[in-house]
């Protein structure tokens, strides 16, 4: 389903205005909904488009993180632009050779090399101490964004301020640069690769080298997400890239609705909030989470967007569309 | 030695979730939940025992009688839960296990908070034996032939059982099995309440070594996860052998060079997935 | 010689399904493969389009060995083929099918910045094939919906979008009732003539079609080619008759 123009124009002109009117507590929770929904952006071209699922995305969400973690302290580079930039080019140098090695299988086999491979790089994160800070992890310095210090403000401020807006303005790049993604002729040969690899190959498209692609421009995507996501909290460490974040990133593609492109948004946004709020009432949100994911999966697999949808077409308003 | 007794531990998990696999092409991800399950409830078990004035040396019985009880609750997530998605797609199988390590992690978390729990030096009450020049805990010893005598079990239970028969034949073929008048619906009952059980047991034996700990479950899944791959999805021996490996090669690593540990475990996974993805004894690969 | 098989065995095992293949197929030819069931002829389309690897023995097309080179980079050579099993994309549109062969055969496939739907060539050159298939009526219709029919055409039609120099065809009527076994066939010749084509191999069953349009038949049996030559010649073959083509079934 594709959400109509003025329902986007409303999300982004609340989207916009948000930090003048909401409390600043819920204005940081923002934030890493836009890191997620920018790591989701990216997940979801390899799952609903290309039809894999990654169960090591966390692996490129800590390359992301710790590229701004070891940026800002050990290199002093403090520009956020640069930062995110060269989160994204490590995970694409990362993702070059597991790519190469794991688009090659499906399936289960896929899911259980790149979980591998996820936990390969969080037992780096966590035993070389010396390079990482082992489970205490590292510091990641407030970073300068478009040039500006931003010095007198305090940090919460700063987040709600700049950085909310900063990170609005990535968001909304990340997914106009997606939906050109999706809506290219790449975009399609990923679609029919995930329908069927056999007729796609009889049409001259190599599986292998699209997936490949593909899964580096998913890890693009997370590892400026987990740039985005590790600034606020000013500590990066290895539960960053520990397999159950892989987890929580495959559910909140799920609770969004992979088979649409602004799924994986709502997902994300489902998902941050919804723990936000289940945490305050009760704090066992994990409990509440599986039961919601296990009702997904039974129920509804097409996620909230799914659900949508299928209200949308009992209305008038979709007759009107069509 | 310490290598073997983890590989005791970890071939019934993982032959627990190598049955489930093989029969009902399953992964499941939460048998490390149910590892931490019957762990805690092996402690709670004992520790009710000694409290009702039970002798210290015959701990071990309600250790591993808590630990075969609770894995009952295989059959209630069987029938309430799983039976609601075997004409899926795997990775929504996969996603409904996910579903289920997140809904015991806390379930277990509010049964028995976040602190570990232990059953103290209780299994040195059994004394320690020589053993190849290294001194080991008679309970290890214990635990070690127990899972040889469970894995024999196995071995006999699948090749010379009626039950086994149709459980090899369900495997093997699903719909000829069906055809054939197979009630699927009870054989897969019962595969998964064996399966969780035999992961319940390998907690509840853990833990007079260690300790119950709230993240046992999410750390042991990864362990587990090489064995089978080290085996090959769904071989019962394949379990053997993965286990042995991974165990051992885990205490290796860990005497010569700690940092190591479970990365050389994971990049054994990530060769053997590469160059024999079927693993010493799995079906052939996708 | 546009393609060629020398010798070409294919073996599972103890189980022997391709032994000792030799045939050549011309520019400007249709030729039929024929053969009771079993006799190895989907077995042969898979060597011969690089989805199967052979035994022993080789396959050229345009003088070149394929051993090998697998289905892809065939495809990007010049041949294409249908599936006796029809094979769709189920989420994707019937335009959508035929755009991605375009896509396939400009060399598009890996551009991810520009948009699809602007692209003036792609788009009218998948409505041309859609319109030669006479599925253009349906063009926005998902694949899964259209009637079985309808879905093996659109196999054909995707590949004849390759605008390739040989096209294999395993079944093409197959499925199809045989009122409608003659209608397809007409679209499927017109639309290689509009386009270009002019070598055309099918594996076909229903001797009507074979004898209406072939000019070279090919008769295959356990394996081993048992005949191969002019309509006229089969036809008057004893051994072909006797086994594939039964005296009953056999055209006047």
């Amino acid at each position: 389903m594709r959400a109509p123009f003025t329902v986007l124009a409303a999300v982004g002109a609340a989207l916009l205005v948000l930090p003048q009117f909401a409390a600043p507590y819920y204005v940081t929770l923002m934030l890493p909904f836009m890191a997620y929904a920018v790591v989701l952006l990216g997940f979801n071209l390899l799952f609903g488009y290309t039809g894999l699922v990654s169960f090591g995305h966390a692996l490129f969400i800590g390359v992301g993180a710790y590229t701004g973690a070891v940026l800002t302290t050990r290199f002093g580079v403090r520009q956020m632009e640069v930062v995110l930039l060269a989160a994204g080019a490590a995970a694409a140098v990362v993702a070059a050779p597991v790519g190469a090695l794991c688009v090659r299988y499906v399936k289960i086999y896929f899911g259980m090399l790149t979980l591998a491979f996820g936990m390969v790089f969080y037992t780096f994160l966590l035993k070389f101490y010396r390079l990482t800070g082992g489970d205490e992890g590292m510091r990641m310095l407030r970073p300068s964004l478009l040039g500006q210090e931003w010095a007198g403000f305090s940090k919460t401020a700063y987040l709600i301020g700049p950085y909310y807006y900063f990170s609005l303005a990535v968001l909304v790049l990340a997914t106009g640069i997606m939906w050109r993604i999706v809506g290219s002729p790449f975009g399609l040969c990923l679609k029919t690769i995930r329908d069927n690899p056999v007729k796609a190959e009889s049409l001259g498209l190599s599986v292998p080298r699209h997936r490949w692609y593909a899964f580096m421009v998913s890890a693009v995507y997370a590892g400026v997400g987990g740039a985005l996501l590790a600034t606020p909290t000013g500590n990066v460490d290895p539960t960053l890239a520990y397999w159950t974040q892989s987890g929580n990133v495959v559910f909140m593609v799920l609770l969004g609705g992979f088979s649409s492109f602004f799924g994986p948004i709502l997902g994300a946004f489902a998902f941050i909030f919804l723990q936000d709020a289940v945490m305050s009432v009760f704090p066992y949100w994990r409990l509440v989470f599986g039961a919601v994911l296990a009702a997904l999966v039974i129920a509804a697999p097409g996620g909230l967007m799914g659900l949508i949808g299928s209200i949308a077409r009992r209305s008038p308003f979709e007759a009107a569309r069509s | 030695m310490g290598g073997v007794f983890h590989a005791a531990i970890l071939f019934l998990v993982a032959a627990g979730l190598q049955l489930v696999f093989g029969v009902q092409k399953i992964f499941n991800l939460a048998c490390g939940s149910f590892y931490a399950l019957g762990a805690y409830t092996g402690v709670a078990a004992v520790g009710y025992f000694i409290g009702r004035g039970g002798s210290p040396a015959l701990f071990i019985v309600p250790l591993v009688l808590g630990g075969l009880a609770v894995g009952l609750v295989g059959f209630v997530v069987e029938r309430g839960l799983l039976r609601f998605v075997y004409d899926r797609d795997e990775t929504f199988q996969l996603l409904l296990t996910f579903a289920l390590v997140l809904m015991l992690e806390d379930l277990i978390r509010m049964t028995w908070g976040a602190a570990p729990t232990s059953t103290g030096g209780l299994y040195l009450g059994y004394g320690q034996a020589h053993v190849l020049g290294t001194v080991v805990p008679v309970y290890n010893l214990i635990v070690i032939a127990a899972s040889l005598t469970i894995a024999l079990a196995m071995g006999w239970l699948l090749t010379r059982t009626a039950f086994g028969r149709i459980v090899r034949a369900a495997a093997d073929n699903r719909e000829m099995a069906e055809a054939l008048g197979v009630d699927l619906r009870r054989v897969y009952a019962r595969v998964f309440t064996l399966g969780t059980m035999l992961g319940t047991l390998g907690g509840a034996l853990v833990i007079p070594a260690t300790a119950a700990m709230s993240e046992m479950g999410i750390e042991l899944i990864v362990e587990a996860f090489a064995v089978v791959v080290i085996g090959g999805l769904g071989s019962m021996r394949g379990a053997f052998v993965g286990a042995l490996v991974v165990g051992v090669l885990r205490s290796l690593a860990i005497a010569v060079y700690p940092e190591l540990e479970m990365l050389l475990i994971y990049l054994i996974v990530i060769a053997v997935l590469l160059w024999r993805p079927r693993g010493f004894f799995g079906a052939a690969a996708a | 010689m546009i393609l060629e098989a020398r010798d070409v065995r294919k073996s599972y095992g103890a189980f022997v399904a391709l032994d000792g293949v030799t045939l050549a197929i011309g520019e400007d030819e249709f030729v039929s493969i024929i053969g009771p069931n079993g006799a190895g002829k989907s077995t042969l389309i898979n060597v011969l389009t690089g989805a199967l690897e052979l035994s022993a023995g080789s396959v050229r097309f345009r003088d070149r060995d394929i051993a090998g080179i697998g289905p892809v980079a065939l495809a990007r050579l010049g041949m294409a083929r249908s599936f006796q099993l029809v094979q769709i994309f189920p989420e994707l549109t019937v335009l959508e099918t035929l755009q991605a062969a375009v896509v396939s055969r400009l060399g598009l496939s890996a551009k991810l910045f520009s948009s699809l739907r602007s692209d003036p060539r792609v788009q009218a050159d998948a409505m041309e094939v859609a319109a030669l298939f006479g599925l253009a009526d349906r063009a926005r219709t998902p694949t899964r919906a259209l009637p079985q029919g309808d879905k093996k055409l659109l196999d054909v039609a995707s590949a004849f979008t390759l605008r390739p120099q040989i096209i294999l065809l395993d079944e093409p009527t197959s499925g199809v009732s045989t009122a409608d076994k003659h209608a397809v066939m007409e679209i499927l010749v017109r639309a290689a003539r509009q386009i270009g084509l002019r070598s055309i191999v099918q594996v076909e069953h229903d001797m009507d079609i074979v004898f209406g349009y072939s000019d070279r038949i090919i008769a295959l049996h356990q394996g081993r080619v048992l005949a191969d030559g002019a309509p006229a010649a089969i036809q008057a073959d004893a051994r072909v008759v006797e086994t594939v083509i039964g005296r009953r079934a056999a055209p006047c």
